[in-house]
């Protein structure tokens, strides 16, 4: 057996006696424990941070065994990775160890790992989505705090979250992208207030907040007053990369489901999901190259292509699930059926940069096109 | 071939509308997912207009007119069923609202509601009674209210015969693709709103020559699915319904994908009106099979 087998059976086997046939709440203070027990459980067995470097509490794992732990966590169907520990673990853990200073690292990824906080994003606000650089929520400089005022919106689990990474305009005149900060916001400060916004996949899991004469210690800026952008853009190359590849898989796995149920007295929707099938494996191929050449670095743009393809992929996997099941079959219905999949999946071309942003970066940085007027 | 409404016609359809107008059209968020129009339904009744196929001189295009303007409203009312098949299969007028399933215990649209259940067999109709306090109502996040009955092997069924079946099966599809038309051009409307005003970049987001080209499309859709269903409709024919219904439910996941798409992540939320017709779309898109049971069934009548 070589080493990497050895690693796959005892992945295999954690995985077995560990991911529990209970499914997480969508939403609300039960999602919030289920998701700590959760992570919880994998710093327990040691699964926890496979990606993050041994210097900060993670397991600092190769790329290959990477893979393989997401490929055996989408068979064993553990929860979703995109649940309310999504952002510590694959956007404020991996800014902080890019960006933050010595003492940031020191408070806040131990608690990340050991699963007894929840990070929320607080980047997107009213009129300001895809133009994130045009944000409006101001944060000024008195003595050694920020004092904040604003409004954000479409921030997942806001509601149950201990901190979020929030984007602040603190300087004024010059381009837009100037002037930006990025803190590390206490959801419990005075002067937040949240708001679950109902959305039409079911669940509440999208917040606004709204920040008035919010005080926050100027310590929290994370990579330099001014500078957030940059470290934005850092936080957001992970979400475009690395982070997904066990949602990935799983859809992969999925696809499989319904070519296993499609009846043989159906063969126009056979050779539908025959071809989505293609399309799952292309997917799944253009992930483990990015996966294997990104995990030399920081992702680059290319993360857009996978995050593009799978966004759009989702939703025509979807559509031949209700096609094939119908709405009123079992699995269909529920909380985790096709149903809530299907229409959860149209916030994937949305959230963390619409399809037309990843179109733009293909165009522009991965082709090497000239900027087209926005 | 003339594509022009008649007087006749154009009278249902803006007395449809004069109707709906009369009702609000931003209706208050409710509880559930499910947004009935009792009293949108009860007007049209009372006006005739659920009835228009059994007159004389009126047939399934003037059903079929109503039934996509219905579908334009807001809320939710049973008159595609009502309208298009009833009259069809020699139902008596006002045993309605009426649902239509596959499978006697699966759960279908206007169940929790309905006097009747049609249950579409390979070659029979079950006509099913539906008793009073007899559907269990289920939980669905697709806007119409969806229903199973608890006992059905207690039920009171009548078997209507095979050639029921094949005009339940074309009726019921051109249900489904004029009720989407009726959805699709109410969708595309609230997104044109939309992206007039929502300013990005520094310019509305309909200056934006891809959001343009993706909506242009959308408009392709919403147009062509229309006249394929009125067509249908005229020729009453199996293969132009079941044409039309693979066409509409074929172009649905994309036009769906569009229209959110450009509401951003306003257009997912129960706040912004889109869903009430985008929630319908999908569910059509599964209705019967799906596009390719249609194109199917298309391809079969066609190849006969």
């Amino acid at each position: 057996m070589t080493d990497i087998d050895d690693f796959r059976a005892k992945a295999r086997a954690w995985l077995a006696a560990n991911v529990s046939a209970d499914k997480s709440p969508p939403a609300g203070p039960a999602s919030r424990d289920y998701v700590l027990a959760w992570q919880q459980r994998l710093a327990s067995g040691g699964w926890t941070g496979i990606t993050w470097p041994e210097a900060y509490g993670g397991r600092g794992l190769s790329v290959t065994e990477q893979i393989v732990w997401c490929e055996e966590y989408a068979l064993a169907d553990g929860p979703t990775p995109l649940d309310a520990s999504f952002v510590g673990m694959n956007h404020a853990g991996p800014t902080l160890i890019a960006c933050g200073t010595e003492e940031q690292k020191a408070f806040h990824l131990p608690k990340i790992l050991a699963g007894e906080v929840i990070w929320c994003q607080g980047f997107s606000e009213p009129g300001t989505g895809s133009d994130l650089a045009s944000l409006r929520t101001r944060a000024r400089v008195e003595g050694d705090e920020l004092v904040i005022d604003g409004q954000k919106i479409w921030s997942s689990f806001a509601d149950i979250a201990d901190w979020q990474e929030l984007l602040v305009r603190t300087g004024t005149g010059g381009k837009p992208h100037a002037g930006i900060s990025w803190v590390i916001c206490p959801m419990d400060a005075p002067g937040i207030t949240v708001r679950p916004i109902a959305t039409m996949a079911g669940p509440t899991k999208y917040c606004e907040v709204f920040y008035d004469n919010v005080r926050i210690p100027l310590a929290n800026v994370v990579g330099g007053l001014n500078n957030g952008w940059a470290t934005a853009m850092s936080t957001l190359s992970f979400e475009r990369g690395t982070a997904a590849l066990a949602l990935q898989l799983r859809l992969v796995l999925q696809v499989e489901e319904l070519v296993a149920a499609c009846p043989v007295d159906r063969p126009v929707l056979r050779a539908r999901l025959a071809k989505l099938r293609a399309e799952a494996a292309a997917m799944r191929a253009m992930a483990y190259r990015f996966a294997i050449e990104a995990a030399t670095g920081v992702p680059g743009p290319e993360g857009s292509i996978i995050r593009l393809y799978f966004a759009e992929l989702s939703q025509r996997v979807g559509a031949a699930a209700i096609e094939l099941y119908g709405l009123a079959a079992p699995e269909t219905l529920g909380d985790h059926g096709w149903a809530h999949d299907y229409l959860d999946s149209f916030s994937e071309t949305i959230a963390g940069g619409t399809a037309e942003i990843q179109r733009n970066i293909i165009g522009e940085r991965v082709l090497g096109l000239p900027r087209g007027p926005r | 071939m003339n594509f022009e409404l008649s007087e006749d016609q154009h009278s249902i359809v803006d007395g449809v509308a004069k109707l709906l107008d009369a009702f609000d059209r931003q209706p208050p968020h409710t509880a559930g997912f499910a947004f009935y129009a009792p009293d949108v339904d009860a007007a049209l009744a009372e006006a005739g207009f659920l009835d228009i196929a059994r007159e004389e001189g009126f047939g399934p295009l003037d059903g079929a007119l109503i039934v996509e303007a219905v579908a334009r409203y807001p809320r939710t009312v049973e008159a595609a069923a009502t309208i298009l098949v009833a009259p069809a299969l020699g139902i008596a007028p006002g045993i309605r609202p009426i649902a239509l399933a596959t499978r006697i215990d699966a759960a279908a649209r206007y169940l929790p509601m309905a006097k009747l259940l049609l249950v579409l067999d390979a070659d029979d109709v079950r006509l099913v009674e539906v008793p009073e306090g007899g559907v269990e109502t289920i939980e669905t996040l697709f806007a119409y209210p969806y229903g199973r009955l608890k006992d059905p092997a207690a039920a009171k069924v009548t078997r209507l015969g095979s050639e029921a079946a094949t005009i339940l099966a074309r009726r019921w599809r051109l249900a489904i693709v004029a009720e989407a038309a009726g959805c699709m051009q109410a969708a595309l409307d609230v997104v044109l709103d939309h992206v007039k005003t929502r300013v990005a970049f520094g310019k509305p987001l309909g200056a934006q020559q891809a959001v343009q080209h993706r909506l242009a499309m959308a408009a392709e859709t919403v147009h062509s699915t229309k006249w394929l269903a009125f067509h249908a409709a005229y020729t009453d024919d199996e293969t132009d319904c079941a044409t039309a219904c693979a066409f509409a439910q074929d172009r649905i996941p994309q036009f769906t994908y569009d229209l959110h798409q450009f509401s951003g992540a306003m257009g997912l939320t129960l706040e912004y009106p889109l869903h009430h017709w985008s929630y319908r779309l999908r569910a059509l898109l599964g209705e019967l099979g799906g596009s390719s049971a249609q194109a199917r069934a298309a391809a079969q009548a066609a190849w006969a």
